[in-house]
């Protein structure tokens, strides 16, 4: 799914940390934290007390349950922790402060390391190799070489390399690119285009490479976007999917979690996209109609779901015949990508209840 | 005190006629590439020919030339030029029919043309963010290249966009091809060293760590790396008797001793006595370090042996350099200098001061070959902000020259100040203000005075790496992610009072953090370098337990025989290496510290200082640090460094009037008392010392009392 040939190139400083500024905000943020005064780092004991619960806590113990070392990832090393056994996980990360807790076996990554080297084939690209070693960390949590507080990807399948590739034809088929356009106020703040050709992602680009093929743009993103679409699809690909939005907007809707938020700002022209593949259309739809049956408690029956439709009505259109199509991808994977995005944008926000409007997210929100 | 008589740096004469035909040479005494008639600082900026489009190659080097730098870089991958084993493609100048964006020649010429000066580095490691890192697929999959695992099998590097199982540094195969890379690229280059051609310096190998994967027990189980360590443990034990003895084990002959694969004295360990066996795990630590020196010798001969021996060499260590399985000091018994890599954001402020300080201690060239401008998609993101701050700060500690890296966009790669069509960005500005400053105060030649070193024990270094309890998980990551060395290491006590693999950094931060709270500069010296590194120092501090090693300690006695203070503790060492009781010689004039608290080293600095010289010192309240860099007319750069996210203003000390300019602002400041200035959050100033009324001008041969500089 990944080309070993795969390019990456035209993003200045300022535009990769843009982008990545939009899907995790920490890490782009991370950088310009403050350091400590001090020259040395782990003998800051006094941090580990009165801090909020943040970060993960590792514990390597012997066979026999002594701690040999632990460190908290973003309070260093730690000492004087007591293991009492499996069931002590959550006390611990209260504890010391952590959100997440990691407790190993000695040996146990080791074992991981050696499993995954020994079954990962030599054509497979990194996401099989990934899935590799997925597969070895669950293997060995099964073991009880190694246990996790909170497990929320427990229940979650492990898919296969060509179940992924499958989902994929549907979300960026083959010898199309994908296009995301992301403006502040009247001019670019990021760009970003890749390609999927003979099944592998093999050409990322950014904003030089996109202006360079563009020429100079108007600076308003719902006149932009075709010329940028235009561009992309005569040097790239023909373009599947483009997403067009104002930063802010943007960056607000990703962690909106209220039902219809998309639809809305699609409707709105808050967002553009552009071209729509039929998964994203009906995603968008759908997204609609959560909306409608929240307001009228009623779910895809009734008046309701037309009236919200009608607003929505050039979603709509993609809606029918489609239902497959959505559908396909998610009993592919066994679970939702998109909602999966959703929640662990959510997850790692430092103020998870804002909304697009700034409002505290519902509550009762079913989704 | 008296001054104590130090042993004087190796003196280079100047380059004789013999020289000058001969090519480049180097001269660290000068922190210089001396070429012809000239000193060449170690400034240059990376250009991956490779990637870029042929036609854009002479803008991209015209813009390097302009932006200030004397000399451009280049990997010359493996990979890009080998078509199939034993056949090679250097484009057109080189190949009949020959991809032009493969001509090494056609670039070089283009470079001398532009009259800029060449580094070249043709791993075989280069990394670079390349598919299996450079080197050819064939090479990567012949399991007769591949490390090995404690288990035999490959050992997998996850770097994107494909896992690949490395080479082993000890496999003879690999060394072979190795070899006959060299070759095919020797006789390429060999026309274009200087005097013919720009080519004036060569980097054996790359930042060579076991590609990443240098966990004390992950690799290298390789049979050639078996084989090695058997002779290896000849050399230092004559007899299987000796080596018996040493191990505190039975063995009838030197093969009988298998390496260690983990760690496992953690159960065996009595509360009370030092596990014997420990002296084994000591070892296989050393060893590591050792089969790293012997491959870079075995590449640089290589070099030689194919003709580029006249070239001067040097080599790169990756982040978590204290910590890595390698010893700067070592390689630099190899080649001309050793450098480190700089990949750093601005909360990283300590990490980058510390890596300084240790090469400014340690290296007799402290300068960095890659000093990150951008970085690769799937590293930490760097803004513009984090690799100027980066690049200032490590100056201001001590680093006397580098390597942008990159200089010249390209792919996999973002934020370089020079786009891949050769077109500067808005951030080339700021470089070239930078680099102009550099080369008018000739920073290369100046010095931070320092009269404290904190000497970092190796045996303690190797310890933390044999105790290390995180697998895979390498003691270098765990070092670069948490800026520590001692991360990964294990708190058992292991037998002695303490877990000395942990507490021999504690011991050393904390008199770092009283240095830098008493407002005295200092380096970090690595206790494997050359006494020469101790030239002008009159103190050290090291940490010292129950184990240390013998060489060590002698040396540390020699150095307090000829007058130096000695700060040392918290207990006085008994056993050797081999866990073997034996008597240490106290230092003459040695003072042993305990260290349970910060103000035992506050209180040990503050009697510390009072011994030793007095000179003139610009001195700032923390958070905010100064460091002044001098020649022999006087002071001629101050860094002002705000290391906290508050905007604050700076009041400096001064011991006599002076008058600064901002070399990127342009800002003046003046002051005949103090200097006070604005600084921005996480920030640093260099500024020019314009004028200096210093009160012992004429005694430093000034021949006035206002020392113009600048």
């Amino acid at each position: 799914m990944i080309s070993s040939d795969i390019r990456i190139e035209g993003f200045d400083a300022r535009s990769w940390t843009n982008l990545l500024s939009l899907f995790a905000p920490q890490v782009t943020e991370r950088p310009k934290t403050a350091p400590r005064v001090s020259d040395a780092p782990e003998i800051d004991e006094a941090e580990l007390a009165g801090e909020a619960t943040h970060g993960t806590l590792f514990v390597v113990v012997t066979p026999g349950g002594r701690v040999l070392a632990a460190r908290h990832t973003r309070k260093g090393r730690v000492r004087g922790l007591v293991y009492t056994g499996a069931g002590s996980l959550a006390m611990l990360g209260a504890s010391h402060g952590a959100s997440r807790v990691v407790v190993m076996r000695e040996g146990a990554l080791e074992e991981i390391v050696s499993r995954a080297s020994a079954r990962m084939e030599r054509h497979d690209d990194y996401l099989a190799q990934w899935l590799t070693v997925i597969r070895a960390v669950r293997a060995a949590i099964e073991a009880g070489l190694v246990e996790i507080w909170p497990r929320p990807l427990a229940n979650v399948p492990i898919p296969s390399a060509p179940v992924l590739a499958r989902a994929l034809d549907a979300v960026l088929p083959d010898e199309r690119s994908t296009v995301l356009g992301v403006f502040s106020r009247t001019l670019p703040w990021t760009l970003v285009a890749l390609r999927r050709s003979e099944g592998e992602i093999d050409r990322i680009v950014g904003p030089d490479v996109i202006s360079r093929w563009t020429g100079p743009l108007g600076g308003d993103f719902r006149r932009d976007h075709r010329v940028i679409s235009e561009a992309v699809g005569r040097h790239l690909a023909p373009v599947h999917l483009g997403i067009f939005a104002d930063e802010q907007d943007l960056r607000a809707l990703l962690r909106d979690p209220r039902p219809g938020a998309w639809a809305r700002a699609v409707v709105a022209r808050d967002i553009i996209v552009q071209p729509t593949p039929p998964y994203i259309a009906v995603a968008l739809a759908a997204d609609g109609m959560r909306a409608a049956a929240k307001r009228t408690e009623s779910w895809i029956e009734g008046t309701a779901v037309r009236d919200v439709l009608s607003q929505i009505a050039p979603l709509g259109s993609f809606l029918r015949g489609r239902a497959a199509e959505v559908a396909s991808v998610t009993q592919l994977l066994g679970f939702d990508p998109l909602k999966l995005l959703a929640s662990w944008l959510e997850g790692a926000e430092e103020d998870p209840g804002k909304t697009v409007a700034g409002n505290p997210a519902p509550s009762d929100d079913d989704e | 005190m008296t001054a104590r008589k130090r042993p004087s740096a190796r003196r280079s004469a100047g380059p004789s006629e013999l020289d000058k035909k001969r090519g480049a040479t180097l001269v660290p005494e000068r922190r210089v590439v001396r070429v012809g008639d000239r000193d060449v600082p170690f400034l240059a900026g990376a250009v991956h020919y490779f990637r870029l489009e042929r036609t854009e190659w002479r803008a991209a080097l015209a813009e390097v030339a302009a932006l200030g730098l004397p000399l451009v870089e280049t990997y010359v991958p493996w990979a890009v030029h080998e078509l199939a084993q034993g056949a090679f493609d250097f484009g057109p100048s080189q190949t009949p029919g020959g991809d032009p964006q493969k001509d090494l020649g056609a670039f070089l010429e283009i470079a001398k043309e532009l009259g800029l000066f060449v580094v070249l580095r043709p791993g075989p490691h280069i990394n670079s963010e390349m598919t299996w890192f450079g080197l050819p697929e064939r090479v990567i999959h012949d399991r007769s290249c591949q490390a090995r695992s404690p288990s035999g099998g490959p050992v997998v590097l996850g770097f994107p966009p494909r896992m690949f199982p490395v080479p082993s540094y000890a496999s003879e195969t690999f060394l072979a091809e190795t070899n006959a890379w060299y070759a095919a690229f020797a006789e390429v280059v060999r026309p274009h060293v200087y005097p013919r051609g720009p080519v004036v310096l060569l980097q054996v190998d790359n930042e060579a760590a076991y590609y990443f994967r240098d966990a004390p027990y992950d690799q290298d189980y390789h049979p050639d790396a078996i084989a090695l360590w058997h002779a290896y443990l000849r050399e230092r034990h004559p007899t299987a008797a000796d080596l018996g003895r040493a191990h505190d084990a039975n063995y009838a002959e030197h093969t009988d001793c298998a390496p260690p694969k983990r760690f496992d004295l953690h159960d065996e360990s009595d509360p009370a006595t030092p596990p014997r066996a420990l002296a084994l795990h000591l070892e296989w630590a050393a060893f590591r370090e050792h089969l790293i020196e012997r491959a870079i010798v075995r590449m640089r001969d290589m070099l030689v042996s194919h003709g580029l021996g006249g070239v001067p060499t040097f080599h790169n260590l990756p982040l978590g350099e204290l910590v890595a399985p390698m010893s700067l000091a070592k390689i630099e018994d190899t080649v001309g200098f050793v450098g480190l890599d700089y990949y750093h954001a601005r909360r990283e402020h300590r990490t980058i001061k510390r890596r300084t300080l240790y090469v400014a201690g340690t290296s007799r060239m402290p300068v960095s070959p890659e000093l990150g401008v951008g970085a690769p998609p799937w590293f930490t993101p760097l803004a513009h902000e984090d690799s100027m701050y980066t690049a200032m700060v490590a100056l201001a500690f001590g680093l006397r020259g580098f390597s942008l890296y990159m200089a010249v966009d390209r792919d996999r790669w973002y934020g370089a100040p020079i786009d891949s069509h050769g077109t500067p960005r808005i951030e080339a500005a700021a470089w070239k203000s930078l680099l102009r400053a550099l080369e008018t105060t000739r920073f290369h030649r100046l010095t931070r005075r320092v009269r404290v070193a904190l000497v970092i024990p190796r045996e303690y270094v190797r310890l933390a790496r044999a105790t290390h309890v995180y697998g895979p998980i390498t003691p270098v990551t765990l070092e670069a992610v948490a800026g520590s060395p001692i991360e990964g290491a294990s708190d058992h006590p292991l037998g002695f009072k303490g877990p000395i693999q942990v507490l021999w950094w504690k011991m050393l931060a904390r008199f770092a953090d009283a240095l830098t709270r008493a407002g005295e500069p200092y380096v970090l010296v690595d206790s494997d370098a050359s006494p020469e590194r101790l030239a002008g120092i009159e103190a050290v501090i090291t940490p010292a337990f129950e184990l240390a090693s013998p060489e060590r300690w002698r040396a540390l006695t020699t150095f307090a025989k000829e007058g130096g203070h000695v700060i040392f503790g918290p207990t006085m060492p008994s056993l050797d290496l081999t866990l073997s009781h034996r008597p240490f010689e106290v230092p003459r004039l040695g003072t042993r510290v305990l260290i349970d608290h910060d103000t035992d080293a506050d209180a040990a600095i503050k009697t510390l200082l009072g011994h030793l010289s007095q000179s003139p010192r610009f001195s700032c309240p923390l958070p905010v640090e100064v460091c002044l860099h001098e020649d022999e007319t006087g002071p001629r750069v101050l860094f002002v460094i705000n290391p906290e996210k508050q905007a604050r203003e700076a009041c400096i000390a001064l011991p006599y009037a002076v008058d600064t300019t901002d070399v990127m602002s342009g800002e003046h400041f003046s002051g005949d008392h103090e200097l006070r200035m604005p600084m921005g959050p996480q920030s640093c100033r260099m500024l020019r010392v314009d004028r200096a009324a210093r009160p012992d001008a004429a005694v430093m041969g000034d021949g006035a009392a206002l020392g113009e500089a600048g």
